[in-house]
Parts: structure tokens; C-alpha cells; sequence
């Protein structure tokens, strides 16, 4: 029981593409942007380079160790890979005095800042699945993020405590409203608009309301009052109201103002009811980045990135469309074998992609599940591991 | 390579040995017999005067997954509160603390300068068993494991109301036990982590879960049933229902009669001995617990004391938790529901020795320990970070040890809580053949390692040796020597070797059918697949560190 898989046992493949992790995936048969994309990713070569040149493996790693060497504070940035990858590369950076930024450094401290000051109540996607009968999609479509979440979690056969029948939907602000184009035949969500930056005062306005005060003013940011007190009972008679967000889409100045907001009036719902938060989004590894180096470190990932740097190491397993940012550091680039560079780096070594070319483990977006990657196809490519370990045997 | 311990004064509670001064020789990490005379000795080490004892091993701290990954997170400041000048004798990593929420590498080395050789995580999510296990990976120096939380998954009450057969139930038992790579079972306010979702704010020993419509007690013999039938060691790891409640020591005593006399570990019993007495209506009922825990033998228990000083309460209790979350300190929480298998609420806390309640929580915790007789059924915990860090270990013992320096502490108390307690009425002092009992024999007994927490020929060589010091904190603050399966680890409190221990199991076998309806109830209800839900044993193994140990069944 306790062995894994062979390549050739697997039916199902998991796709870190999204902060959804979906483990019930054919790769061939997939409904689902975001999965194509990673899972007809060309199954490039090992070649690694030098300013562009091609070079063998042991001369690459010998002029990036030569780079890491000379720098006295380097910045390991992107940080797009799985555990067993970010393990690898946290020691490294301990190593070599390094700071690590993940490319989604800024979103995650939305959340951690609202973790850190207030705490929360959240709930996790099995609970959303059988308990969730009203689920308010704040700032954010979903589907622009996680493509599949209502196909497998809202609006699916049977749920265990509740009839998904019933189920309500309520798109409150945001940018890219497109919505979930399955839920008309099911019913017609509720969608109360408002720019994103407008959302601060719209959830305050609903903060109020749920606690029960009564407001001297008939429109907030172009929303009904009396649409946002329909709202609010709605939050208060539903046995398991769901309020998800996506930290991304919350992109205006002090966002975690406004998640605070969220995360309020669940706790205030909870005096009497049940409701839960739900943060969504997720990709490259995040989720799991983030945890990882928290139990290795004892604190979270830093939102934002050293001003003090002298070199750049850029780690990117997942999506060869990620580019590190133009700088004029010394750059080395571990990552995906399909990357086209704008300005090549100094040192390049294309490295496995964990969930094609080799196994791993990864994060799902809300936190309390954590899935094995498996491996799909035959490739010559490195694991990130194995780079890091040649790197650090040439450091000492 | 042969090592020898010479003239150390051996105490080692599992061979009746209390002192007696003996060679020890080890080879391969493991003790051996005196080998002939023709075999060279590599290494000889002079224990004259020192005190020798099997590696302490700690059968409940929180030390890895969910819960607490989330209390680090939500508490930097801990971490920047930390001083890196001390305690000056360990390595200290760039991300050194030694406080409530150490990092995976922090934890490793501090239970190892204490001279303890593994650790169990009492409360493995059996869908957040790969984070676990992840985290215990990570873990260097010390031997591991986990117990899986089982009580409050839906599957399991879907079960109960549906009147499966205790085959049925033995199976599940099983197969979660093999599939999360655990040695024990454990259940966490049976019924009450599910009844909160359902929006219940409290459950009794006797009260339906609204939902389901089974009680705790039911959840309570059904499970303490396939744990022991299936014939593992560890009994039922069981976090009673209303913990925290004054008044609660009633469900505590009523716990003790739901398995109908098969084995039942309570797990922090001092957070459940609390009667209603007094003004404050909040007082000790560690009189009636202890009292009962001499009368029942089917009944261990590990005390969970509190001590005073910052920390972070992390339970897969939400229920509770939630109730908690008014007095956190400093003013944070976070409360899960989780993948219809249970929950967790982290709660940081202060406990304060002028406030009333905290200072008769202390109080009680010491008069458990104090008035149980036997002490290989009694176990030393602070139910880390909940009660106290583990690194307040030899503190605790010097509380247990040394009557004077008790009854010191006890007279800085809050007067009011000075006034309803016993504890400076009780003359007992633990010996050092008492403490090993509780740190080493009888722990490894309970958990069922067969091969660790003794000192007999055959045995792993997990060694820890003291200076006999007058000062109990001081000594086991500090071993001499530390051996982890055979290899000097740590020298006069300082690491000298990192080492990165196992991971041990417990895989009584089943009926592989018992997957046809788990099938199907993933698929129609979970959100991954079931063969991601089992963890392989490379997962646990990679990279050549750590390894899986799966000990035989009881017989």
C-alpha cells in the first residue's frame, strides 16, 4: 500500500498549474485553460548554456557556483517550484546568505498580514463541496484563477449536507466579472458590481450591516444599500456561508484592509451561524512555498523584495511564460527548459518540470492538502534538487 | 566499532535496574552483550558518578503539520522575540528560537540537547498526514511519529449511523493507520469537531451529534474497540470532550467508563480535572481524577501542564477553540473546519501566575502528577506548545522533584488560587527511577516500541547521560552525553553530530475491500484522488534521511 506508482500505473495526472491542484486529470482529455497550457508544455532538452552558448552541465554549474561565490547577498527570486525543490534551494540560500523572493511574494503577504494582525475563520474545498450553501465570490470571478472550481466544487452531482440544488451564488466586485459560464443553467447568480478599489468601502458598508446598524445613506460605490442588506441576511440565514477572495485581484494600496473587512464579518457571522473564508488563487508552488518556509524558518515568506542584492538567481520549474525581471546582476536562471529569454542570462540550466518530466509534492491553495506530483514522461532534464546539490558540493 | 559506557550508575525502570553501576557496549547503533575478550574496543567513555538513562522520549507534542505551521505563521513576533545568545550550548541555526513555535530544525535540536530521542505528533489530520509527515522530515536528530485523528471524519460517522459491524469499523481503523503512516489513533472531542460545523456549540459525553445522531461515548467504544482489537500498542489517544469547561472533571470520569474496560490513553488530563467550587466557581477536582485514574487500570494519562509565560494553543479542538478565541493573547486567532475529516483552532495564550484560573491550572497539573501512584500510568507532558514549550521539560522536573522549590513557586500564586489547592500539603517528591519511568519506559511502552526506552542487550542504543546535580533543572537541562542509535550526538549539551531519525508505524493488516466503498465515497464526495491519500514510504524516506520503522502488533 505504502509504494508509489510507476509511470506506467498512473491513469490520473496531477496539475500544479493552478492553486486547485486537480488530481483527477487525463492529460489528453482536459477541460481546462490553465491544464493544457502546462500539460502540452514541449518536452525540451537538457541543453544548458552560458550567456547563450552552449555548454555542458559541469561547466554551467561551475560558472554559476563562481557567480554565488562572489556575491556577498544574492537574491534567489521566482521560487516558481514544489517542496522538495524549495527545500533544495532554502538551504542553498542559507549557504550563501541569500534572501528569497516568490514570484507571488506580494499577494501572499496580503493574506499573511490580515493572518498576522487579526487571524481568521476559513474553511477548506472538501467542506465547500458538501456544506457551502451560499458562496460569495469577492473581487474576483474565481474562474479567471482556478478554471475549474465551480465545476468541481459548486456545482457538482450531490453534496453530503446540503442540496446543491439551492446553492446561491453572489458575485460582489471586482474587475473581470465573466463569471462562471455554468451557473445560469443552474440559477442566475446575484451580482452586485463595483470597481475593485471600491471594495474597501462596499464591505465595510456590509461589516456594518451584518453587525446590525443601521446606515444613514441609500448607495455605496454605485451599489443599493438595500441590495447589500439582502446580502447581509442572506449571510445570516445561510448554515454555511462561503466568503472566497483572491488576494491578487485585491491589487490597490493596504489590500489587507479590506480582507480584514472579509475576515470580520465571518467572525461576527459565527457569533450565531456558521460561515468560513476561503482564499483562492494560487500558482507556481506558492501555497506550498510559502508553508515550507515557514516551518523551515519559523516565519513567512517576506513580501517584499531586498533593495541589496549583487547577483540573481532565478528558479522557475512551472511555466516557461514567467521571465525574471531586467536587471544588471550577474543572473543565473534554473528553470524551464521551454523559456525564451529576452536578454539570455549568464548562466541557463533548464530544469525538470515537477508533474511531467519528474515526482514531487505541492500545496493546494487552501492549505490542509497536500498532493504527490507524479511524473508522466521520459526526459533527460535535471531535477532542481540535483542541480543544487552539484552547486553546493563546488561551494564547500 | 565498539563503544563502551563504563561505570555509569544505571537506571532503567523497564529492567528493574535503579543505579547499579554497569558497563554498557554498543555496536552498530544498537546495545550489545559484553563481546569476548579478543574484540577491540574503539571508543571508551568514563561515567563514573554519572547518571545513565535510556533517550526520553515524548509521547505527545505538537510538533509538525497544519496547526502548527499555522501558529508560526501567525505569530512572528515570537520569532523576533527570540534571543540568539541563548542557551549558549547548541548550534544555532540563522533561524534559531527558543520559544512556543521553533522551526522543524529548531525542534529537533533542542529535544536532543534535553537528551530526548523522538517525539510523537499527537495530532495528524489523516488528510494533512503528508504535511506531517513533510515537517517531521525536516526534523532532524529525533526518532518520530503520529497519530491519526479519527472521530470527527465523516466517513467514519456515516459509519457509526449506519451501523456498521465492528469488522467494518476495524478495517477503516486499519487502512487509516496504513495509509497516513501513523502508530496510534487518536480522537479529539469525539463527535464535536463535526457538530460544530453543524453549528453546535458544545457536545456532552451523552448528547447526539444533531447530525449524525451518535454521541461521544459511542464514538468512544467503537473506536477504542478496533484499536484494540486490531492489536496495536498504543491505546485510543482520547482529548475528552469540553475541554478547558470548569466543571468538566464529570466528563473526564464518565470518559473513563465509554470503552467498557478496554485500554484508553486521556490526553492532557489536567486541561479536564476542573470542578465548579469556590466564588469563582472554577476550582481542582485533581483529588477525583487522580482517584480514579489509581482505580482504573485500563486508563493512562499524560498530565499537559501549564506553566507560566508566553505561548500558543494549537487543537484540532474548533469547537472549543473557537469558545477559546476570546482570550487570546496576544489578540489573534485561527479556527478551521477542514476536508470533512476534523478542524483546528490556534490560540495564542499567556498564563499569567497572578490570574486566578491560570495559577490553579498550574496547581492541578501538579497535584495529577502527585497523586497517581503508578508511574507507568501517569506521563510527563506540557501537551507542547499548549501548556508550556517542551523546552520547559527539566523546569517541570524540578517541580516534581524538589518539594522546596515547589512549594517556593507555589507561594508566588495568586492568594486566592494558594487558598484551593492542596498541592503544598503533598510531600512526594519523584526519584530518577520515577522520572525514567515516566520519560523512557513507560512511554515507549505505551506507544509500543519494543526496542527504545530501556537499556537491555538488543536494544537500540538511544543513550542519555547526566551529571547527578542537585539541581534536577540543571541536570536534565544539560546531558553529558547523548547517543542516538550508537552515534554521540550530543557532548555537554551541545550537538556534535546531525542525525535525522526515523519515522515509526504501526500497519495492522485488513481487508483491501474496505477501498471499494472508500472509492466510492471519495469519488463522489472528497476532492482528490484516494491513492493520493496514502503516502508512500519514499516519500518519508527521500534523500536517504529518514526511514520507516512499522513495529509488530501487541501479541
Amino acid at each position: 500500500m505504502n509504494q508509489r506508482p510507476s509511470p506506467a500505473q498512473l491513469s490520473l495526472a496531477t496539475c500544479p498549474a493552478c492553486g486547485l491542484v486537480c488530481d483527477d486529470v487525463q492529460p489528453k482529455n482536459l477541460n481546462c485553460s490553465k491544464g493544457v497550457a502546462f500539460f502540452q508544455q514541449a518536452s525540451g532538452d537538457a541543453q544548458a548554456k552560458i550567456k547563450g552558448k552552449n555548454v555542458s552541465l559541469v561547466e554551467a554549474v561551475e560558472a554559476a557556483t563562481k557567480i554565488l561565490k562572489q556575491s556577498k547577498q544574492p537574491l534567489f527570486s521566482g521560487l516558481s517550484t514544489d517542496i522538495e525543490g524549495f527545500r533544495a534551494i532554502y538551504h542553498l540560500a542559507e549557504k550563501t546568505n541569500a534572501s528569497l523572493s516568490h514570484t507571488n511574494s506580494t499577494s501572499i503577504a496580503r493574506n499573511m498580514r490580515v493572518l498576522q494582525s487579526a487571524g481568521w475563520q476559513t474553511t477548506t474545498l472538501t467542506e465547500v463541496k458538501n456544506r457551502a450553501d451560499l458562496i460569495v465570490c469577492i473581487g474576483t470571478d474565481i474562474v479567471t484563477h482556478n478554471p475549474r472550481f465551480f465545476e468541481r466544487f459548486v456545482w457538482v452531482k450531490e453534496a453530503m449536507f446540503t442540496d446543491v440544488n439551492t446553492r446561491e451564488v453572489v458575485y460582489l466586485g471586482g474587475e473581470t466579472l465573466k463569471k462562471d459560464e455554468k451557473t445560469p443553467a443552474r440559477k442566475a447568480a446575484l451580482v452586485l458590481p463595483c470597481r475593485p478599489e471600491h471594495l474597501p468601502e462596499v464591505l465595510a458598508v456590509l461589516h456594518a450591516l451584518v453587525l446590525g446598524k443601521s446606515l444613514k445613506i441609500s448607495e455605496v460605490a454605485g451599489i443599493a444599500i438595500k441590495d447589500l442588506e439582502a446580502l447581509a441576511a442572506k449571510l445570516k440565514a445561510a448554515k454555511y456561508a462561503v466568503l472566497a477572495w483572491v488576494a491578487k485581484d485585491l491589487d490597490f494600496p493596504h489590500a489587507e484592509l479590506t480582507i480584514l473587512q472579509i475576515t470580520q464579518t465571518i467572525a461576527a457571522l459565527n457569533q450565531a451561524t456558521r460561515a468560513a473564508g476561503l482564499p483562492l488563487g494560487g500558482s507556481d508552488g506558492d501555497t506550498g512555498v510559502n508553508y515550507a518556509h515557514t516551518w523551515l524558518s519559523g516565519l513567512t515568506l517576506n513580501a517584499e523584495t531586498p533593495k541589496q542584492c549583487d547577483a540573481q538567481v532565478w528558479v522557475n520549474s512551472f511555466n516557461a511564460e514567467k521571465l525574471p525581471q531586467k536587471s544588471s546582476l550577474p543572473l543565473i536562471v534554473l528553470g524551464n527548459t521551454n523559456t525564451h529569454f529576452e536578454h539570455e542570462p549568464d548562466v541557463f540550466i533548464p530544469v525538470a518540470t515537477p508533474g511531467l518530466d519528474c515526482s514531487g509534492t505541492l500545496f493546494r491553495v487552501d492549505g490542509s492538502v497536500t498532493l504527490p506530483l507524479k511524473k508522466i514522461r521520459e526526459t533527460q532534464l535535471p531535477t532542481l534538487n540535483e542541480i543544487v546539490r552539484q552547486i553546493e558540493a563546488k561551494l564547500s | 566499532m565498539i563503544t563502551l559506557l563504563k561505570n555509569g550508575k544505571v537506571i532503567d525502570p523497564a529492567q528493574n535496574k535503579n543505579g547499579v553501576v554497569e558497563d554498557i557496549y554498543i555496536r552498530d547503533g544498537r546495545i550489545i552483550a559484553k563481546p569476548n575478550a579478543a574484540e577491540k574496543i574503539n571508543q571508551t567513555i568514563d561515567l563514573a558518578g554519572k547518571i545513565v538513562m535510556a533517550g526520553a522520549i515524548d509521547m505527545h507534542s505538537h510538533i509538525g503539520g497544519g496547526k502548527v505551521n499555522i501558529a508560526r505563521m501567525m505569530l512572528p513576533e515570537f520569532q523576533e522575540a527570540k534571543k540568539l545568545s541563548e542557551p549558549e550550548a547548541h548550534i544555532c541555526t540563522p533561524s534559531c528560537s527558543h520559544h512556543a513555535t521553533p522551526s522543524a530544525t529548531d525542534t529537533g535540536f533542542r529535544y536532543i540537547e534535553m537528551g530526548y530521542t523522538a517525539a510523537f505528533e499527537p495530532a495528524m489530520m489523516p488528510i494533512n498526514a503528508r504535511q506531517t509527515h513533510l515537517e517531521m522530515a525536516d526534523t532532524p536528530m529525533i526518532d518520530k511519529g503520529g497519530y491519526a485523528m479519527l472521530g470527527n471524519d465523516d466517513y467514519f460517522l456515516r459509519m457509526l449511523t449506519a451501523k456498521k459491524d465492528q469488522k467494518a469499523i476495524n478495517d477503516y481503523v486499519a487502512w487509516i493507520l496504513n495509509a497516513t503512516q501513523a502508530i496510534g489513533i487518536k480522537v479529539v472531542n469525539p463527535g464535536g469537531i463535526s457538530a460544530f460545523k453543524f453549528n453546535q456549540r458544545k457536545l456532552d459525553l451523552d448528547e447526539n451529534n444533531a447530525h449524525y445522531q451518535v454521541t461521544p461515548r459511542e464514538i468512544l467504544k467503537s473506536l477504542s474497540r478496533a484499536v484494540h482489537e486490531l492489536g496495536i500498542a498504543k491505546p485510543l489517544h482520547v482529548h475528552c470532550n469540553n475541554l478547558g469547561a470548569a466543571g468538566n472533571f464529570e466528563t473526564t470520569l464518565n470518559t473513563m467508563s465509554a470503552s467498557d474496560g478496554v485500554p484508553m490513553h486521556l490526553t492532557h488530563i489536567q486541561f479536564h480535572s476542573y470542578g465548579t467550587e469556590g466564588d469563582k466557581k472554577f476550582s481542582s477536582a485533581a483529588a477525583q481524577i487522580s482517584e480514579a485514574l489509581n482505580k482504573n487500570k485500563h486508563i493512562t494519562a499524560d498530565v499537559g501542564q501549564i506553566l507560566f509565560g508566553q505561548t500558543v494553543t494549537a487543537s484540532g479542538d474548533s469547537m472549543v477553540q473557537h469558545l477559546n478565541s476570546k482570550h487570546a493573547n496576544p489578540k489573534k486567532s485561527v479556527i478551521m473546519d477542514i476536508e470533512c475529516d476534523a478542524g483546528c483552532g490556534v490560540v495564542p495564550f499567556k498564563y499569567r501566575d497572578q490570574n486566578y484560573v491560570n495559577a490553579l491550572q498550574w496547581a492541578i497539573g501538579l497535584e495529577i502528577f502527585l497523586s497517581v501512584d503508578d508511574p507507568w500510568r501517569i506521563f510527563l507532558t506540557t501537551d507542547h506548545p499548549n501548556g508550556a514549550p517542551f523546552t520547559c521539560y527539566p523546569h517541570l522536573i524540578r517541580l516534581l522533584m524538589d518539594k522546596s522549590f515547589r512549594n517556593n513557586a507555589f507561594s508566588k500564586l495568586s492568594l486566592d488560587a494558594q487558598a484551593m489547592s492542596n498541592l503544598a500539603n503533598i510531600d512526594r517528591e519523584y526519584s530518577l527511577y520515577e522520572i525514567a519511568t515516566m520519560t523512557r519506559a513507560g512511554a515507549a511502552k505505551l506507544i509500543g516500541l519494543n526496542d527504545r526506552g530501556h537499556l537491555a542487550v538488543g536494544a537500540a542504543a538511544d543513550i542519555t547521560i547526566y551529571a547527578d546535580q542537585a539541581d534536577r533543572e540543571a541536570m536534565f537541562g544539560k546531558p553529558a552525553y547523548v547517543f542516538k542509535d550508537g552515534e554521540l550526538v550530543v557532548k555537554d549539551g551541545k550537538v556534535v553530530k546531525v542525525t535525522w531519525g526515523k519515522t515509526h508505524t504501526a500497519k495492522p493488516a485488513f481487508d483491501i475491500s474496505v477501498e471499494k466503498d472508500l472509492k466510492e465515497y471519495f469519488d463522489k464526495y472528497h476532492t482528490i484522488q484516494l491513492d493520493n491519500f496514502k503516502i508512500s514510504n519514499d516519500e518519508i524516506a527521500q534523500d536517504g534521511r529518514g526511514a520507516v520503522v512499522t513495529h509488530q502488533h501487541k501479541q
